[in-house]
C-alpha cells in the first residue's frame, strides 16, 4: 500500500512540499541491498600490509607521522571499486563486507583463530589460504609491538590479574581502539576539506619549534596535512574510476550518472559540497575513512536531518532533486554503511553479537530555542531506513515533550516493521543533565546518540562516551559475600569485611558491597588510565582529531586533550541481578527467615544442586520481589547499591584532566550490548536464583522473565534508577509481539505510554523488538528462511541468524510484553 | 476479594488502564476464560507440570493434599482453608487465586500508573468476576477513585440486584456490559443465570443516562449465528442512548486453568474463532445505527 508522506508547510517561505512516496524500493537499490546482505563477510589484508610496510620502513619517525604515512599509503594503494547502480561511492576494503585488519592494535589472535573464523557459531568470516599466510607474516612483524602488548605492559601485576579474572574487562579497548564518537559534520560541510587544510596550515605556522610542546605540535600538524591530503587524493581516485567506468558504460543514463559521481568527487575533494548529493557523498567518505584509519566502532553520523537539511531544502525548492531521488541517495548510503565491516577476536565478538558497527544516525529532537527540530528530511530518513530494513545505520530518535504526534506515528510504524528501530533517547533527561555537567547551551541541543544509546555532542566530544572497561557487578557482589574472595579465580583482590555466614543483618551485607565496590570502581579507572595512555602513545588518530573541536587549534589529538568536552563511561553489567539478589537476601534471609544463611550459602555454592538447592532457588525466584515490577522494596535497594559505585566514580578523572577539555569525568553506563551473555558465563550462581554461567540481565532491563506486571511497571522501576547520573546510557529493551500494536488504538496507547515514560518519568531510553517468540524459535531452527530477520540485541540491531545459539536463546527467553 | 491487578490494560476501556479483577461471580459461563474468578472464596490451582515434590504443601496440613505415586493427590472436598497455601509452594505448582486486599492497598497499586492514565486518558477498570457483587468495599473503592479524579470503567454482567448498580450511578464514566443472549433458556443453560435480571438492569441503567458499551462474547454453538446476534443487536438498538457494541470472539487461552482448578471444561474441543468471522455482525450492527467493532 502506498504510504503517503506529506511534508509540512514551511511558514517562512510558504512553500508546500507535498509528495507521495511509496514503500517500493527501486530495482537498483533492491539489488544493492540484496548484494550487501548476501555477501559473506570475509577478511581483507590490504590495509594490514600497507600499515606494516609503512611502519617497517619508517621506524625512526614519530608514531603520529608513521600513522599518517601508513594511512596515505593505504588510501593510495588499496583496491577501490564502484558497484553497478551505485550513487554514493567509496569502499573500506577490497570487497564489500570484507573486514580490514588493524595489526597495530592486536594481531596475534588472528593466526591463532584464523582456521576457526569460518566455523564460528556466530559472526563467521571467510578467509583464503593466501591471506592466512600473509597474516602469519604480518603477525610475526608485530610481535610485542601492538597496542594490546604495550597496553598490558603498562599495567601492574594486580590489574593484569584483574583483567585475566574477567571481573573487569577491557580487552576490546586494546584490540579495537576507541571511536564511539561523531565528528563535526556541520563544520565539514561548511568548510570543505580545503578549509581544514587552511586551518591546519595557519596553526602549523604558529608552532614554536624551540619548545618541546612545539616539536610535538609540529608532528601533529605535519601528520594532519599528510592525512587530509591523502584523503583528498583518495576521493579523487573515485573521480578517475567513475570516468573510466563512464567511458565503458553503454547505458547513457548510467553514463551521465557516473559523470555526476565523478564531478561530485572532484568538487568535494576540495570545496564544501554544493548540493544534497555531494553533501551525502562527503559525509559517507568521512565515515568511511575514519573506519580505515582506526579500528574503533560506533563511529556515528550525528544529527543527519539537521546538517543535511539546508542542502536538501535548497535542492527541493530549486527543483534540482526529487524526494524519490533524495530517498534513493539515502537508501544507497544505508547500504554503503552496511558494507563496512569489522572483525573482532572471539573473546570480544561475544560482547557485540551480530558484528555491528553501531553507526548511529540521530534525528528529531529540539532546536536550540526548544522548538521541534523535525523536518521533511527527518521523515525521509525514517522512511528510507524502513525501506531498506538493514542493521545499519542504527537509527535513534530524540524524543522531547513537543515532538509532533505525526512524527511519533511514523516512529511507531517503523517499530512495527520489527527490526528494532528506532531507539528513543530523551531530550527531557539528557539536556538538563548535560547542562548540569557544564556543557554549554549552544552545544547541548546538538547532542546525538553514539553507537547504541549513549550520547555526546558530535564534533565536540572525545572518544568513549561509553564503552570503557566493563565491570561485572555480580562477581563483585559474590566477593562481598565471601570476605573479598573471588571464588572463580581463587584470588582475594581486596580483603572483605567478612563472610556472609557471619553477617547478622542486611546492613552488614550492604557494607560489604560498599567496601568491595569502592575498590573495584577504582580498579576500572586504573585500567582505563593504562588503556588511554597506551592508545594516546601508540595509535593516535589523526583524521578523526582533525574533525573534532578544538584539536587543530590546540595542536593536540583527541586523546591528548584536544576535544572541547571529555566525559566517558564504562559499562556495568548485572544491574537487575544485583537488585534482585539484595532483595532476596534481605527479605527471605534476614526478615522472613525462610532461608537460613547456611542454606543460601550451600545452595549457591552447589549451583542449586539437589532437591534442597532447587527448593532454595525457587524460593529466591518466586518469593522475593524482582526489579522491573515497580516495587520500591527492590528498586530502591538497587538504586542505593548502584549509587555506591556512581558516587565513588565521581572521585576520578580521565587522563585528559587539566589538558584542555571541559569535564574529564566519568559517569555510569549500562549500554552493555550483548555483554550480558559472556559476563554471565563467568559468574557462578547468584542469590537472585540465577544458575551459574547463565546470562545476567542485559543493560538496565529486568532479568529475563521476571517482569510480570507489564511495561508500565518496567518503566516505573527503570525510572527509579539515578538516570541523570547514568549518562553512559540506561538501556531498556522491550519486546512486543506484532499483534500487540496492530490496531490504531494500540499504536496510540503505545505512544501515550512512551510519552509518559519520557516526559513524566524522565526515562532515558527504550527500544522495541516486535517479534513473536514463535518466529524466533522457527528462525533458530531454520536460519535459511529467516535470513532477513532482524532483532534488537541490546543497543543495536542484528540479523538473528548470525547470532550464536546462546545469544539467540537469551533473546527468546526475554519476556514478551503483551499489550 | 480480588484475584489480580493488571496494569497496562489497553482493551477494556479508553486509554491505558489498570484492571482490578474481583473474585466471585453469580454466573458460571461455560466459555469463561477466567474460571478462577467464579468462586467467592480462595481457589486452589494446581499445575502438576511444575510440581517438584518439595512437600511444603503437605507439611502445611490444610488437609486434602497427599503425596501419591504419580504426584500429588488433591481432594478438594477435604481441603480446609486453602488460603493458608498462599506462597507455600516454591515452584508455584500450587497457587492460590484470591487475595483479601484493603481499599487502601488497591489504591496504592492503582496510583502507581497515574502518570500513564493522565497522558492516555485512561484510568481504572473494575472487572471480575463480577465487580458489582462485591459489597461495600468495591463501592468504597469506587468513591475513593472518583475523589482522586481517577476515571473508572465498570465491566459487568449486570446479573446483580439493582441496588448494587444504583449505588454506582454517576461514579463511572462507562459501563462495559456483557449481553450474551436474548433467549432466556439458552442464557440460563450456558451461564446458570436469569436473563430477566440482566435485561431489566440494562434497561434501567440506560434510562439512568449512564454511558454504556455492550460487549457480546461470540461463542460457537451458543450465539454464533446471524439470527441470535441479530436479536441481540436489535435489543441493544432499542435501548435509549446505547450506541456502541463490541463483538468478542471466543478464544481458548483460559482452558488450561480449568484443569488446574479441577473443573470440567464443557466446551472442550471447540476451536477459537477469528475476528474476521465477525465482520457480518459488525456490518449488521452498523446498519442498525450502532458503532461496532470486534475485539475490546
Amino acid at each position: 500500500m502506498p504510504n503517503q508522506w506529506v511534508c509540512r508547510q514551511k511558514q517562512e517561505d510558504k512553500i508546500m512540499i507535498q509528495t507521495v512516496i511509496t514503500d517500493k524500493v527501486s530495482p537498483r537499490m533492491s539489488a544493492l541491498r540484496e548484494k550487501v546482505i548476501s555477501t559473506k563477510p570475509s577478511v581483507c589484508t590490504e590495509r594490514a600490509c600497507f600499515y606494516t610496510e609503512a611502519y617497517a620502513s619508517n621506524e625512526s619517525k614519530p608514531v603520529i607521522i608513521k600513522r599518517a604515512i601508513a594511512l596515505e599509503k593505504t588510501l593510495k594503494g588499496m583496491t577501490i571499486f564502484i558497484d553497478a547502480g551505485e550513487l554514493i561511492v567509496g569502499n573500506q576494503s577490497s570487497q564489500n563486507r570484507a573486514a580490514p585488519i588493524f595489526p597495530e592494535y592486536a594481531v596475534d589472535w588472528l593466526p591463532a583463530e584464523m582456521n576457526e573464523l569460518d566455523k564460528r557459531p556466530g559472526d563467521a568470516f571467510y578467509i583464503t589460504e593466501e591471506h592466512k599466510k600473509e597474516l602469519v607474516r604480518i603477525a610475526e612483524w608485530w610481535k610485542d609491538k601492538t597496542l594490546y602488548d604495550r597496553g598490558k605492559a603498562l599495567m601492574n601485576h594486580e590489574n593484569r590479574d584483574l583483567l585475566d579474572s574477567a571481573i573487569i574487562k577491557a580487552t576490546g579497548n586494546l584490540t579495537s581502539g576507541d571511536a564511539h564518537i561523531a565528528v563535526d559534520y556541520f563544520k565539514i560541510l561548511s568548510s570543505g576539506l580545503s578549509g581544514y587544510l587552511r586551518e591546519i596550515t595557519f596553526h602549523h605556522n604558529q608552532v614554536r619549534l624551540f619548545e618541546q610542546e612545539g616539536i610535538r605540535k609540529d608532528h601533529f600538524y605535519t601528520a594532519l596535512t599528510i592525512s587530509v591530503k591523502a584523503f583528498q587524493s583518495f576521493i579523487l581516485r573515485f573521480h578517475d574510476l567513475a570516468i573510466e567506468l563512464a567511458n565503458k558504460e553503454k547505458d547513457p543514463d548510467r553514463r551521465d550518472e557516473l559523470a555526476v559521481i565523478a564531478s561530485n568527487c572532484t568538487a568535494i575533494s576540495e570545496r564544501p559540497p554544493e548540493n544534497f548529493w555531494q553533501a551525502l557523498q562527503l559525509v559517507y567518505f568521512v565515515q568511511l575513512v575514519l573506519q580505515i584509519e582506526s579500528n574503533g566502532h560506533s563511529v556515528s553520523l550525528g544529527r543527519m536531518d539537521q546538517y543535511l537539511y539546508p542542502f536538501f531544502r535548497s535542492d527541493i525548492l530549486k527543483g534540482k532533486i526529487t524526494e524519490e531521488f533524495a530517498s534513493e541517495l539515502l537508501e544507497n548510503t544505508w547500504v554503503k554503511l552496511m558494507s563496512i565491516n569489522k572483525i573482532r577476536p572471539w573473546s570480544h565478538t561475544q560482547f557485540s553479537a551480530g558484528g555491528p558497527l553501531y553507526q548511529n544516525v540521530t534525528i528529531g529532537g529540539q532546536k536550540s530555542d526548544g522548538s521541534d527540530a523535525v523536518n521533511e528530511l527527518s521523515y525521509l530518513i525514517i522512511h528510507s531506513v524502513g525501506k531498506m530494513k538493514l542493521t545499519q545505520p542504527n537509527l535513534s530518535v530524540r524524543f522531547h515533550k513537543n515532538i509532533s504526534p505525526t512524527f511519533m506515528g511514523e516512529c511507531i510504524k517503523l517499530i512495527e516493521k520489527g527490526f528494532g528501530m528506532p531507539a528513543f533517547n530523551n531530550d527531557e533527561v539528557v539536556i538538563p543533565a548535560l547542562l548540569n555537567l557544564g556543557v554549554e547551551k549552544e552545544d547541548v541541543y546538538n547532542y546525538s546518540a553514539i553507537g547504541c544509546i549513549e550520547i555526546a555532542v558530535p564534533g565536540k566530544w572525545g572518544y568513549r562516551c561509553t564503552g570503557m572497561s566493563v565491570l561485572n557487578f555480580m562477581r563483585v557482589f559474590l566477593a562481598a559475600m565471601n570476605d573479598g574472595l573471588d571464588k572463580k579465580s581463587g584470588k582475594t583482590f581486596q580483603k572483605g569485611t567478612g563472610n556472609f555466614i557471619d553477617f547478622n543483618s542486611y546492613e552488614e551485607l550492604f557494607m560489604a558491597w560498599k567496601q568491595q565496590i569502592k575498590y573495584y570502581t577504582r580498579k576500572t579507572v586504573e585500567i582505563d588510565a593504562a588503556v588511554d595512555t597506551a592508545i594516546e602513545e601508540f595509535v593516535p588518530d589523526i583524521l578523526c582529531s582533525a574533525f573534532v573541536d578544538s584539536c587543530i587549534s590546540r595542536g593536540k589529538t583527541i586523546k591528548e586533550g584536544g576535544s572541547k568536552y571529555d566525559f566517558v563511561s564504562g559499562l556495568q553489567v548485572g544491574i537487575a541481578n544485583l537488585g534482585n539478589s539484595l532483595a532476596a537476601i534481605k527479605k527471605l534471609v534476614f526478615e522472613e527467615k525462610k532461608i537460613s544463611k547456611q542454606q543460601l550459602t550451600e545452595a549457591i555454592e552447589s549451583d542449586f544442586d539437589g532437591k534442597e538447592g532447587e527448593k532454595v532457588r525457587y524460593m529466591l525466584l518466586n518469593f522475593a520481589p524482582k526489579y522491573g515490577n515497580d516495587d520500591d522494596y527492590v528498586d530502591l535497594l538497587l538504586k542505593d547499591a548502584y549509587l555506591e559505585f556512581i558516587n565513588e566514580l565521581e572521585n576520578y578523572h580521565t587522563t585528559r584532566f587539566g589538558r584542555g577539555p571541559i569535564g574529564c569525568r566519568y559517569y555510569a553506563g549500562t549500554s552493555s550490548i550483548s555483554a550480558n551473555v559472556p559476563n554471565g558465563a563467568v559468574v557462578p550462581a547468584t542469590p537472585d536464583g540465577r544458575k551459574a554461567w547463565t546470562p545476567v540481565a542485559e543493560g538496565s532491563s529486568p532479568s529475563s522473565g521476571t517482569d510480570v506486571l507489564g511495561p508500565t511497571a518496567v518503566f516505573k522501576s527503570v525510572s527509579k534508577l539515578p538516570t541523570e547520573k547514568i549518562m553512559g546510557g540506561v538501556l531498556l529493551n522491550q519486546k512486543l509481539s506484532p499483534s500487540a500494536i496492530s490496531s490504531d488504538s494500540d499504536k496510540k496507547k503505545l505512544i501515550s505510554m512512551l510519552r509518559t515514560f519520557f516526559s513524566d518519568l524522565k526515562g532515558w531510553h527504550v527500544q522495541y523488538n516486535i517479534v513473536s517468540r514463535e518466529t524466533l524459535l522457527a528462525a533458530k531452527k531454520d536460519p535459511e528462511n529467516y535470513r532477513d530477520l532482524i532483532v534488537r540485541v541490546a543497543g543495536y540491531c542484528a540479523f538473528f541468524t548470525t547470532l550464536s545459539p546462546e545469544t539467540q536463546d537469551d533473546i527468546i527467553a526475554r519476556t514478551e510484553q503483551t499489550l | 476479594m480480588i484475584f489480580n491487578i493488571q496494569r497496562y490494560s489497553t482493551h477494556d476501556g479508553h486509554g491505558i488502564r489498570t484492571i482490578i479483577f474481583y473474585k466471585g461471580c453469580p454466573l458460571s459461563c461455560r466459555w469463561c476464560c477466567n474460571p478462577e474468578s467464579q468462586s467467592f472464596d480462595y481457589s486452589l490451582m494446581f499445575d502438576p507440570r511444575l510440581c517438584k515434590d518439595f512437600g511444603e504443601c503437605v507439611a502445611t496440613e490444610v488437609g486434602g493434599i497427599t503425596p501419591g505415586a504419580n504426584g500429588l493427590i488433591i481432594d478438594r472436598s477435604a481441603l480446609l482453608h486453602p488460603g493458608k497455601l498462599t506462597n507455600v509452594c516454591p515452584s508455584r505448582a500450587i497457587t492460590i487465586s484470591g487475595e483479601n486486599r484493603s481499599v487502601s492497598y488497591i489504591l496504592e497499586q492503582v496510583e502507581k500508573d497515574r502518570p500513564f492514565y493522565k497522558t492516555s486518558g485512561g484510568g481504572v477498570t473494575l472487572s471480575g468476576g463480577e465487580p458489582l457483587a462485591q459489597g461495600d468495599d468495591m463501592i468504597q473503592l469506587l468513591r475513593e477513585l472518583r475523589k482522586r479524579e481517577i476515571d473508572v470503567v465498570i465491566e459487568t454482567s449486570l446479573h446483580v440486584p439493582w441496588s448494587q448498580i444504583e449505588s454506582c450511578l454517576g461514579l463511572a464514566s462507562l459501563f462495559l456490559v456483557d449481553l450474551k443472549h436474548t433467549d432466556k433458556d439458552k442464557f440460563c443453560d450456558y451461564t446458570g443465570g436469569d436473563l430477566k435480571i440482566v435485561t431489566d438492569n440494562l434497561g434501567r441503567l440506560a434510562a439512568a443516562g449512564e454511558r454504556i458499551i455492550i460487549r457480546v462474547p461470540v461463542v460457537p454453538g451458543f450465539n454464533h449465528t446471524y439470527e441470535e446476534i441479530k436479536a441481540i443487536v436489535d435489543f441493544v438498538s432499542s435501548l435509549p442512548g446505547v450506541n456502541e457494541i463490541h463483538f468478542l470472539p471466543y478464544h481458548t487461552l483460559g482452558n488450561q486453568k480449568y484443569n488446574m482448578l479441577g473443573i470440567e471444561y464443557l466446551l472442550e474441543g471447540l476451536n477459537r474463532i477469528e475476528n474476521t468471522e465477525l465482520t457480518g455482525y459488525v456490518n449488521y450492527a452498523e446498519s442498525m445505527g450502532l458503532s461496532a467493532k470486534t475485539g475490546g
